[in-house]
C-alpha cells in the first residue's frame, strides 16, 4: 500500500535472524543468523538449491512463519510477531494458491475487500490490473478454466492490488514451461519497474536470478554465502559454492607466488604466472595453494607454445550457438572453454596439442 | 453379432437389476399398494381398495359422529416435530461436527488415523445399547442428575427423560460421526495455501473462515447434512427409548400403526408421506446448494 511513489532507503531490514525447527538433539537449523538489508524498489533475488532455507526466509517476512531469534523490521517498523494480515506485505505463491471458488475478478479483489476498501474502489482497481496483467477478458471465468500462465498472472495482480510496500514471489515460474518462463521474466520485471513496488524473489534458476535482478543473495545451508549485483556475482564469487551454483566454472588449484594488495601472482602449470583478483575478506599466504576460478568464456585457444597454458583437447560438445571444448592441463586439472561458434570455424582435432590464453584480470582466488 | 452383445450386456446388469427390484422398488410398490387398502381384523389388510388411510393421515373422524371431520393435529404435531428435531439435529451436528473435523484435518498425517478410528468407534456398539447408555445419563436417577444434586445446585431431579431434549440429544450423538467424516474427507483436501493466501490478503481468522474455508468445505458440508437429516427423519429407536409416548417422531408413529394400532393401510401411507418428505427434502436442498455453487467451478 505504498502510495506508488519512489522512495529511497531501506525496505525490509533482517538483523541476526535465526529460524530452528523442533528442539534439542533433532533442532533443525533452517535459517543461522541472517543479516540482510533490502533496499526500496528494488528487485531483490534470494537464490540458492533447494532446502537452503530462501522460502523460510520468505515466510518470515510474510509472517507466516516467526524467527526463533533476530529482528525483522519493515520500513523501520519492527513486525516479529505480526500476524501476516497486519503487514503490508504481499505473496505470489509457488502454485499460486488462487481461490478456486472465486472468479478472476473476486480473487484480485479479495485483498481490498478485506481491507474494507468501497466496492467502487475495489472495481477500479481490480480492473486496472486486469489491465496490467492483460487478464480483462477473464474477469468471470474460475482459476480452474485458466491456463498456467494465466493463473500465475492472476496471482500476480491479486498480490498487487492492495499495492503492497513489498511483493514476496516464491519461485512463482518454476511451474511454467521454458518459453513462458522467459515471456513472465520479462513480464515481471515490467511490472517491477511500473509498479516500483519493492519485490522478493526466491529462485532456485541462477539464470532467472541473473537477469531479473538488481541484487541478489546467494544461500546455502540456512546461510547467506554472497550479496551483490548479478555482475559482482558471477564475475567475482566469494566462495566455491557460489561459483559453481551460478554458471560454469573452472576451478584450479593453484600456488601462490606473491601477494600485492587484493591481487596474487600465481603459477600455472607449465611455468609461467599469472595475475588473479583476490576475494573480498581472504588473505592468502605465498607459498600456500588456493582455488582460482575462471568462467569458460574467459578463456581462449591460442596455438600450440603460445598462450598462458599448453593444453591437450579431450572432446567437444556442440551446443549450437557455442562449442564447449574440455581440455587436460599438464598437471591433469581439467579445464572447459566455451567458444563461440562462426561460420567455417575448425573444431580442434581430439589429442591435440595447443595452447590457452586466459583473459587479463579474469581469474579470481576464493574460499574452499 | 449385435443382439448378441445386447443380450449380453442385459445378463451382466441383471444382478443389479435383481438387487433393485427385490430390495429397493419392491418393498416400495408394496407399501404403496397397502396404503390403499383396508385394514385387516388382526393386522395385515384385506383386499378392498380404500382410500381412508390417506385420508387418516390428515384428518380424523369424530367417534361417534363420524360426519364431524377435522384436521388430526396429533399426526401433524408429529409431523412437525420429526422436521424441527432433525434439522436442530443437522444443524448441531454441523457446529460439533465442524471444529471435530478441523482439528482431526490440521492433525499430522499419522495422527489422523488414530482420531478418524476413536470417531468410528460408537459404530462398533448396537445403537440400542448407546441409546441406553444415555438414557442412564440423563434419567431423574442417572449421573447427570446425581451430580447435579450432589453439588447442590438443583433440589429435585431436572426431568431430561421423554422430551425433546433427550432426543435431540441422541439423535445428535448418533448422528454426529455422519457430519464428521464427509466434512474431514472435505477438509482433508482444502490446500491449506489458500488459507495462507488468505491471512496475506488482510483477512482476519474469521474472513479466513468465512470467505475461504466455509465455501471449501461446502460439498462437506451438503454430503454431511445429507447423512444426518434423511436417517434423522425415519429414526425410530432413539426417539422410542428417549422420547417415549409423550416425543414421538414419524418413524415411532409408523411403527406404533403396524403394532398396536394394527392399522398397516395407515402405516403404509404415513410410510409413504415419511418418503416424500425426504424426497422434497433433498431435491429442494440440492437445488439451493447447486445454484449457489453455479456448477462450473473447479471444486467436485
Amino acid at each position: 500500500m505504498a502510495d506508488g511513489t519512489q522512495q529511497s532507503g531501506n525496505e525490509i531490514e533482517i538483523d541476526a535472524v535465526s529460524k530452528v525447527f523442533g528442539l534439542g538433539a533433532a533442532a533443525f537449523h533452517v535459517l543461522t543468523e541472517i543479516d540482510l538489508t533490502i533496499r526500496t524498489g528494488e528487485f531483490f533475488t534470494l537464490l540458492g538449491p533447494s532446502g537452503c532455507g530462501k522460502t523460510t526466509l520468505l515466510r518470515v517476512i510474510a509472517g507466516f512463519e516467526h524467527p526463533s531469534n533476530g529482528q525483522l523490521r519493515i520500513k523501520g517498523q519492527d513486525v516479529v510477531g505480526q500476524a501476516p494480515n497486519r503487514r503490508l506485505v504481499n505473496t505470489v505463491f509457488q502454485n499460486y494458491a488462487l481461490f478456486p471458488h472465486m472468479t478472476v475478478a473476486q480473487n484480485i479483489g479479495f485483498g481490498l475487500k478485506m481491507l474494507g476498501r468501497p466496492r467502487s474502489e475495489i472495481d477500479a482497481t481490480t480492473s486496472e490490473m486486469m489491465h496490467l496483467v492483460k487478464m480483462e477478458a477473464m474477469a468471470m471465468r474460475k482459476p480452474a478454466e485458466l491456463s498456467g500462465g494465466q493463473q500465475q498472472r492472476v496471482a500476480l495482480a491479486r498480490a498487487l492490488a492492495p499495492r503492497p510496500r513489498v511483493l514476496l514471489l516464491d519461485e512463482p515460474l518454476s511451474a511454467l514451461d521454458l518459453k513462458l518462463r522467459k515471456e513472465m521474466q520479462t513480464e515481471l520485471k515490467r511490472l517491477q519497474v511500473e509498479t516500483g513496488i519493492t519485490f522478493v524473489f526466491v529462485t532456485h534458476d541462477q539464470e532467472e536470478a541473473l537477469t531479473m535482478s538488481d541484487r541478489l543473495a546467494v544461500m546455502n545451508k540456512g546461510r547467506i554465502l554472497q550479496l551483490g549485483s548479478p555482475h559482482d556475482i558471477y564475475h567475482a564469487p566469494k566462495e566455491r559454492f557460489v561459483a559453481d551454483f551460478i554458471g560454469e566454472t573452472n576451478f584450479l588449484s593453484l600456488q601462490v607466488i606473491a601477494v600485492q594488495g587484493r591481487s596474487a601472482e600465481l603459477a600455472l602449470p607449465g611455468g609461467r604466472t599469472i595475475l588473479a583478483r583476490i576475494a573480498e575478506g581472504l588473505v592468502p599466504a605465498e607459498g600456500e595453494t588456493v582455488s582460482a576460478v575462471i568462467r569458460p568464456e574467459q578463456a581462449q585457444l591460442a596455438e600450440a607454445g603460445s598462450g598462458d597454458l599448453s593444453v591437450t583437447v579431450n572432446g567437444t560438445v556442440f551446443f549450437g550457438t557455442d562449442t564447449h571444448i574440455h581440455l587436460t592441463l599438464e598437471d591433469g586439472q581439467t579445464f572447459t572453454v566455451r567458444r563461440q561458434n562462426t561460420v567455417g570455424q575448425a573444431e580442434p582435432a581430439i589429442g591435440a596439442r595447443i595452447g590457452l590464453a586466459l583473459m587479463p584480470g579474469a581469474l579470481q582466488v576464493l574460499r574452499g | 453379432m449385435k443382439s448378441d452383445s445386447h443380450r449380453w450386456k442385459w445378463i451382466l446388469v441383471s444382478p443389479a437389476l435383481v438387487v433393485l427390484i427385490l430390495a429397493a422398488s419392491g418393498p416400495l410398490l408394496i407399501v404403496a399398494i397397502y396404503s390403499v387398502l383396508s385394514p385387516g381384523n388382526m393386522g395385515g389388510v384385506s383386499w378392498d381398495f380404500s382410500t381412508e388411510a390417506w385420508f387418516r393421515v390428515f384428518f380424523k373422524r369424530d367417534i361417534f359422529d363420524p360426519e364431524n371431520v377435522t384436521l388430526n393435529a396429533d399426526h401433524l404435531a408429529v409431523f412437525q416435530r420429526t422436521l424441527w428435531l432433525s434439522f436442530q439435529t443437522t444443524l448441531i451436528c454441523a457446529a460439533l461436527g465442524f471444529p471435530t473435523a478441523w482439528f482431526i484435518a490440521t492433525r499430522p498425517v499419522n495422527r489422523r488415523m488414530i482420531w478418524l478410528f476413536l470417531i468410528t468407534v460408537p459404530f462398533w456398539t448396537n445403537l440400542l445399547i448407546r441409546t441406553f447408555a444415555i438414557q442412564e445419563l440423563i434419567r431423574n436417577t442417572g449421573t447427570v442428575n446425581t451430580v447435579l444434586l450432589w453439588l447442590g445446585l438443583i433440589r429435585e431431579p431436572v426431568e431430561l427423560m421423554y422430551t425433546d431434549f433427550a432426543v435431540l440429544l441422541g439423535m445428535s450423538y448418533v448422528f454426529l460421526p455422519l457430519m464428521v467424516l464427509p466434512l474431514y474427507a472435505a477438509m482433508d483436501k482444502l490446500d491449506f495455501r489458500l488459507v495462507e493466501a488468505g491471512y496475506d490478503l488482510y483477512a482476519s481468522r474469521l474472513q479466513v473462515l468465512w470467505h475461504v474455508i466455509l465455501p471449501l468445505v461446502k460439498p462437506g458440508f451438503i454430503a454431511g447434512s445429507i447423512l444426518v437429516f434423511i436417517p434423522s427423519i425415519g429414526a425410530y429407536v432413539t426417539p422410542r427409548v428417549l422420547g417415549g409416548g409423550r416425543s414421538m417422531m414419524m418413524g415411532n408413529l409408523i411403527g406404533l400403526q403396524f403394532g398396536q394400532g394394527r392399522n398397516w393401510p395407515l402405516g403404509s401411507a404415513l410410510a409413504m408421506v415419511l418418503l416424500v418428505i425426504v424426497v422434497v427434502a433433498l431435491v429442494f436442498y440440492l437445488r439451493i446448494t447447486t445454484r449457489e455453487t453455479g456448477g462450473r467451478d473447479g471444486q467436485q
